[in-house]
């Protein structure tokens, strides 16, 4: 089973992510990729009581996500893949590296610079940018916060 | 400039300033969705909340009291009832010194945490059990006391669980994660989804033989109709059927079975 999600979400790992994503798709294990975090055993304690005692969470950097995402795609068990910024995601991708099908933009909140795009998604252009040169890399990006909600096109938050 | 106060990381009590802004900061908590809004979430709520119990930071650091009070209104976002676990933790993490890095991410960690626990505790856990448990009260004895026992059972746990969070977040700051993990939210969190579950399964048929006045053949189909319905919506929107959903959709069948059946 690959992994059925790769989301940006500068929460993390949350109640959209583990109820109304997690639950639909029968989510069995988590890969949380932020450099900080896997250097930082209070987070991932604060992360991991967010997850159910069934759902497994694998803390990574870039370069771990990097190198072992093929591997995480080959796990029989449903998986998601989480990151807190584009800049990481794009890293993941980089040149020549792993494949990713669909990248779920789920919540990247405001900060200095970023401009809202939707309610729940504020992009600078530097990172609208990025986003463009992942699609033209063949991946499918959609902004969704909820698999309720629509699903709205990149080229919709120009 | 070297701050005075200690480390609350290493477990040392948080001065006397924080204490006194305790009960205001409860009382704001309950306003702390007011002024949500989609670039800071519950940010300004929580800078409201906050200031109270900041006001103790300004006599011996103004200019660090102006910092935290400026962080404490960033984005923020979390299940609303357990709030104040984060505002009591990032308030005593100021008072402790803690860089500021090092306070963004507690924040930002506790963010998704509290945001899941909350969900799993509350929206798919105590609203559904009290619902079920009141609509059992409301049908076997009065209806009255069904509508009691569910506002203040519900509301009471609601107003403890925000002062618990409140007095575990202030005195723990940034050790706030072993603190929640050692206290009752893992057990309650493992058996109240289950507990609603069985609630609401009792409460159904219940409610059911309430609404039908007895059992008659035809009564019987409809009751049958009506189960493999929700049974049926409830599948189809799982992913979206939370609590409040559930309640209203219960009402809805009720008014339904008032309002058109003869």
């Amino acid at each position: 089973m690959p992994i059925l999600l790769y989301r940006i979400d500068d929460r993390l790992i949350h109640g959209q992510v583990v109820i109304g994503w997690g639950r639909p798709l029968g989510i069995e294990f988590i890969v949380l990729v932020d450099s900080e975090v896997s250097a930082s055993e209070w987070e991932q304690e604060l992360y991991r009581m967010a997850v159910p005692q069934a759902v497994e969470v694998v803390f990574a950097d870039v370069e771990q996500a990097r190198t072992s995402l093929t591997d995480w795609q080959a796990d029989p068990r449903r998986g998601m893949l989480l990151t807190g910024t584009v800049d990481s995601m794009a890293a993941i991708r980089g040149n020549g590296g792993p494949t990713i099908p669909k990248i779920n933009l789920g919540g990247v909140h405001h900060r200095p610079g970023r401009r809202q795009r939707l309610p729940y998604v504020y992009l600078t252009d530097e990172e609208y940018r990025a986003l463009i040169a992942l699609k033209e890399d063949g991946i499918e990006i959609t902004a969704q916060d909820v698999p309720t909600t629509r699903a709205v096109a990149l080229s919709e938050l120009a | 400039m070297p701050l005075a106060y200690g480390r609350a990381s290493h477990g040392k009590p948080i001065g006397g300033g924080v204490v006194s802004g305790r009960g205001k900061a409860f009382a704001r908590l309950f306003a702390v969705q007011a002024a949500w809004n989609y670039e800071r979430m519950l940010g300004i709520g929580m800078g409201y909340a906050a200031e109270p119990l900041l006001a103790g930071l300004e006599a011996t650091d103004s200019e660090r009291h102006a910092e935290a009070a400026g962080r404490s209104a960033e984005f923020f976002n979390c299940h609303p009832y357990l709030a104040g676990l984060a505002l009591g933790a990032s308030v005593a993490a100021e008072y402790a010194g803690e860089s500021e890095d090092r306070i963004r991410r507690l924040k930002t960690a506790l963010c998704g945490t509290l945001g899941a626990l909350g969900d799993h505790l509350f929206w798919a856990g105590l609203l559904p059990a009290m619902m079920g448990l009141a609509l059992i009260v409301a049908v076997v004895w009065s209806p009255w006391w069904g509508v009691g026992l569910f506002l203040v059972g519900y509301n009471g746990c609601r107003v403890a669980v925000a002062w618990w969070g409140l007095r575990t977040g202030l005195d723990t700051g940034m050790r706030v994660g072993q603190a929640i993990a050692s206290s009752w939210v893992p057990r309650v969190r493992r058996w109240v989804g289950l507990a609603a579950g069985f609630l609401v399964g009792v409460a159904i048929p219940l409610a059911g033989r309430f609404l039908l006045g007895g059992l008659g053949r035809s009564q019987i189909l409809i009751g049958v109709g009506v189960a493999v319905l929700g049974l049926a919506l409830a599948y189809r929107f799982r992913a979206t059927f939370g609590g409040v959903r559930y309640g209203l959709l219960a009402v809805a069948l009720v008014l339904l079975w008032f309002g058109v059946l003869p």
